[in-house]
């Protein structure tokens, strides 16, 4: 024993360095580490699951999208259609208006034409009356006697009343 | 021709305790690796660093190395297991460092050197040997039970007691075929760069500096593999 160099002093102290040794390692090196190592595998894991799920609510929120989308031009679409057939309504609407205010416009026309020519005939007439006055004043200033001025006069004054009143 | 000699050389001796050169050197393996595990695992943050990498990384690795040894017991095993990888592989190295072996001082014509490769001491790789049978034996103990005993000591039948016998026989012998083997190669190595340096000091030794780096880990790995392979016997004892 003595010639490999073996004692009892130093073999206990070499044990005594090694649980040291083990103890040490245990506490400083071993358990930090691989309790990080649990730490970074699980927040790994963690991520990887959320990954999924994000993944899954993004296919989700795809389909929804579209079906929102699909329904919107279906929406779309359908007020497109309604609006234009709104539109022909009202054109036909407008045009009829128009028709009438058209129709409404040229009786007002007729009618003041009719009320405008009885107003001429009317001037005519008068006209025509103070004209056959005047002439026959001249003619009877000239041929007629006083007694047959007076019995002309007379028939035609009589003749003038049945005329107005025919005009009225 | 450089001195060789089996044991390790006594430099002092304090209140009656012998200090030797591989006493030194494994304070100084204790002290590196006490060291680089503070420097490294003082701020552990979860995105690593360089350093935090590799440590990871042998950490991590020796464990899901000896956990598929081990299997489930590997929580329990795994300071052990792994400290005996450690402090076996940075004792080896150590040992081939330039300075190790070499500076120390002349008492008359002898040279002693200061460090010398702590397991090329038997007092060392012995301790290491007991260290790891006694852990066996208890960790057996342990997750058994008394039954374990059954393992050495059993009177129900004439060959399992002789079974018995060979099995204590069998656990002495792994302390003396743990603290040889290690010793021996390690030795074996030193002697070996010790003499091609003597014969030849340039260029030839460094291809035996390779292997003995290589020697340090495959020892290194073969005593935590055995010992974690008698642990794994020890606990699956009766099933």
């Amino acid at each position: 024993m003595e010639k490999l160099g073996i004692e009892p002093s130093l073999l206990l102290a070499q044990i005594v360095n090694f649980s040291i040794i083990v103890l040490v390692l245990a506490k400083l090196l071993y358990k930090p580490v691989l309790s990080m190592l649990e730490k970074r595998r699980r927040q790994i894991e963690e991520g990887l699951a959320l990954t999924r799920v994000l993944r899954e609510e993004e296919e989700k929120l795809k389909e929804k999208k579209q079906k929102l989308l699909d329904e919107s031009r279906r929406e779309g679409q359908a007020m497109i259609e309604e609006a234009r057939k709104q539109i022909k309504e009202e054109e036909k609407d407008v045009l009829a208006a128009a028709h009438q205010e058209a129709e409404r416009i040229i009786e007002k026309g007729r009618e003041e034409v009719v009320r405008v020519r009885a107003g001429m005939e009317k001037d005519l007439q008068r006209s025509a009356v103070e004209l056959a006055e005047l002439m026959t004043k001249r003619l009877l200033t000239s041929v007629l006697t006083s007694e047959d001025k007076h019995k002309v006069v007379a028939k035609h004054l009589r003749d003038l009343e049945t005329m107005k009143h025919i005009n009225k | 021709m450089p001195h060789i000699s089996l044991s390790a050389e006594k430099l002092w001796t304090v209140a009656g305790m012998p200090i030797t050169n591989a006493l030194l050197t494994t304070w100084l393996v204790m002290g590196i690796l006490i060291l680089i595990t503070m420097l490294t695992t003082r701020n552990l943050r979860l995105i690593p660093g360089y350093g935090q990498s590799i440590v990871e990384l042998i950490v991590g690795g020796l464990y899901d190395f000896f956990a598929s040894v081990t299997g489930k017991h590997i929580a329990k095993f795994f300071p052990l297991l792994a400290s005996l990888f450690l402090f076996i592989i940075a004792a080896n190295w150590v040992g081939l460092l330039p300075g190790v072996g070499t500076i120390g001082f002349f008492h008359g014509e002898e040279f002693t050197p200061l460090l010398r490769g702590a397991t090329a001491d038997l007092n060392t790789t012995l301790a290491l040997a007991i260290v790891a049978v006694f852990a066996i034996q208890y960790f057996g103990f342990q997750t058994v039970g008394i039954h374990y005993s059954s393992r050495f000591l059993n009177f129900k039948d004439p060959i399992y007691f002789v079974l018995g016998i060979l099995e204590i026989i069998s656990e002495v012998s792994k302390v003396v075929s743990f603290a040889f083997r290690l010793f021996g190669n390690i030795f074996a190595g030193e002697v070996l760069l010790a003499v091609m340096a003597f014969l030849m000091p340039f260029v030839v030794p460094l291809p035996f500096l390779m292997m003995e780096l290589f020697v340090g880990f495959i020892q290194a790995l073969v005593f935590s593999m055995l010992t974690a392979v008698f642990l794994n016997v020890a606990v699956s004892h009766g099933e």
